[in-house]
């Protein structure tokens, strides 16, 4: 009997990426969601999960505490390059997450982060879709697990806590305002 | 984000053809355009690229701000308004018909499936061989590998093929099951490298060569483990020649990886091995991987008129320093003179030291171009320090090893030269090969 030769790759398998993955897990740690406590006044059904939960959280009041007391936290915004420079927090730098993308692509940016300061991720979006997967990313690079977190409530607990920013639609809304 | 305004893509005449060749707009959900300017424009005069701008498009031959206008204003046709799901492939059978050897040998060659060195061929029943030496089921899902139009799946049968082409046996499959996880390795037009380390354990166990010639052809651990990380990552990867893999140079050292154990017996005592380091207990088995481009030797023995580290610094100081990244080999009798005769008694004082000693021009630090591509941005955007380096005159001195947790020290070799390698080489967390058992 002749043997059988496998064909190394099944072009077949070819398959785009839906855009439902725009949380999407690092392959060594996938998106492990858990149950989120309902907001007060929220019914049980209206339960949210986290995405990845392993990834230590710090909420903005303690960014900002931090940030005035000793200046040595780093602010990531995970946004796209237009979005950063419409509003970002103030002081922050841009690394985009594209979760179509191998997060490995940003290596040469996220190793030029400093290693001897505290790093915040943050992104736009309820609950660190797209800045927990940096975190583990640099995790992956070998960053301290105590020294990169991701900003709890990302952007919008930003505005709502009232904190400083900057971008071209601060500078519009100021220019209005005087 | 959609900004509703028309763009187009201007790309170099080097890479142009696979922007326009190949379907991205099924990526992008629209179709690109694109003018194209001659190669290379960074660091050319600036005259240069003022006639480049002034000069014609590369693809139409119009002036080329007419090709850029041309562009943006005329209707799409009939292809360009095709949206949605890109159409599937073409689906090839698991197994391919039957055939001669030398036919399917050249089949292999033909779709690029190979390094272009002999392959042992993948037949059911060794790969069916190499899947008893893990656990893990054939179509568990190692990773999802994003590839130019699509992903692709990378499973536990698949990396089986590639194991057996490469010449592994089925011990070697768990450590090249943790591999996996870190394939396929970096496809750069800057031409980089691997370096693919195992420790623990399982060196002696499957006899990992960490001694005289640790990195040479003389030993089939690290040889057929290497080679699977090259054959992972040109089919999961999809790279094919001058098609999406465009390295301009290549890298000699992509056909083995630098695969290597450290030679944890021989380190000087106080020196704990690299997976140690990275917080794994002295019996796991790990594999870690690397990446980088470049690789310094001392050429000859140490010599006592000038220390050895003080020669590893003034070679680290031609490296670009991208994420600090650094990673020293050096052989057992070199880790020796370091600690018993300089003094360093942890592997991470040796890294604190180079982060603090090894310097550069600020104008040689930014010249780099891997440099102007990540660190100008966090310049720009206040990030210290390179904020204020930027502001430094062209020979003012700065320290570019900024995080001494970046630079790595591997112990390997045979006691045979005080010699080492200095290396560019970033090293990833690494991975449990005991998970992959």
């Amino acid at each position: 009997m002749k043997p059988q030769f496998f064909a190394v790759f099944l072009l077949g398998t070819l398959m785009l990426m839906p855009a439902a993955l725009s949380s999407r897990g690092s392959p060594k740690y996938p998106q492990q969601a858990a149950s989120a406590k309902p907001a007060p006044g929220a019914s049980a059904s209206a339960k949210e999960t986290v995405p990845f939960p392993q990834v230590p959280r710090i909420t903005g009041e303690e960014v900002e505490r931090l940030a005035k007391d000793k200046g040595n936290v780093v602010l990531v915004d995970t946004d796209d390059s237009e979005a950063y420079a419409a509003e970002h927090i103030k002081g922050a730098v841009n690394i985009a997450y594209d979760p179509t993308v191998d997060a490995r692509e940003q290596d040469q940016s996220l190793s030029a982060l400093p290693g001897d300061r505290l790093i915040v991720f943050y992104c736009n979006c309820p609950h660190e879709e797209d800045s927990a997967p940096m975190v583990l990313e640099m995790w992956e690079l070998g960053y301290d697990h105590d020294k990169v977190k991701a900003l709890k409530g990302g952007l919008t607990r930003w505005e709502q806590l009232h904190y400083p920013l900057a971008g071209t639609d601060v500078d519009t809304a100021q220019e209005k305002g005087n | 984000m959609q900004c509703k305004i028309p763009a187009i893509g201007i790309a170099s005449s080097n890479i142009v053809h696979y922007a326009t060749g190949y379907n991205f707009k099924y990526n992008n959900g629209m179709p690109i355009r694109y003018v194209s300017v001659p190669f290379p424009f960074t660091g050319q005069p600036r005259a240069v690229d003022v006639g480049y701008v002034t000069g014609k498009d590369m693809l139409t031959g119009q002036p080329l701000m007419t090709a850029v206008i041309n562009a943006l204003t005329s209707p799409l046709t009939a292809e360009e308004k095709i949206s949605g799901a890109p159409p599937e492939e073409a689906v090839e059978p698991r197994f391919l018909s039957p055939d001669s050897e030398d036919n399917l040998r050249r089949l292999f060659d033909d779709k690029e499936w190979t390094d272009f060195n002999s392959i042992i061929l993948p037949t059911e029943k060794r790969v069916t061989a190499m899947l008893k030496g893990t656990s893990h089921k054939p179509d568990e899902v190692i990773k999802t590998i994003n590839i130019t139009g699509g992903a692709r799946q990378l499973t536990v049968e698949k990396v089986a093929i590639n194991a057996v082409m490469a010449g592994a046996s089925p011990e070697h499959f768990p450590v090249i099951l943790a591999l996996a996880t870190q394939a396929p390795f970096g496809n750069s037009t800057s031409s980089m490298a691997n370096m693919v380390v195992v420790s623990g354990p399982i060196r002696n166990r499957l006899k990992f060569n960490c001694g005289t010639n640790a990195m040479g052809p003389y030993n089939r651990s690290n040889a057929v483990v290497g080679r699977a990380f090259t054959l992972m990552s040109k089919t999961a990867g999809d790279l094919r020649n001058d098609v999406n893999a465009w390295e301009t140079l290549g890298n000699t050292m992509q056909y083995n990886n630098m695969c290597y154990g450290e030679n944890e017996e021989a380190l000087p005592e106080g020196w704990d091995p690299l997976h140690v380091e990275m917080g794994f207990k002295p019996t796991d088995s790990v594999l870690t991987v690397g990446t980088g481009w470049s690789s310094i030797a001392s050429v000859g023995a140490s010599q006592s008129i000038y220390p050895t580290h003080f020669l590893m610094r003034d070679y680290m100081s031609s490296f670009c320093a991208s994420g600090s990244a650094a990673t020293i080999v050096m052989d057992p009798t070199v880790a020796g003179l370091l600690k018993d005769v300089h003094g360093f008694k942890t592997k991470a004082q040796l890294s604190e030291w180079f982060s603090q000693n090894v310097t550069k021009t600020n104008a040689s630090y930014w010249g780099n171009g891997v440099i102007q591509s990540t660190a100008v941005p966090f310049a720009l955007q206040g990030l210290e320090p390179y904020a204020s380096w930027r502001k430094l005159p062209d020979d003012a001195l700065i320290k570019p090893f900024t995080n001494p947790k970046a630079i790595h020290v591997v112990v390997a070799g045979g006691k045979v030269q005080t010699m080492w390698f200095v290396t560019d080489f970033g090293i990833r967390r690494g991975v449990l090969i005991d998970d992959w058992a």
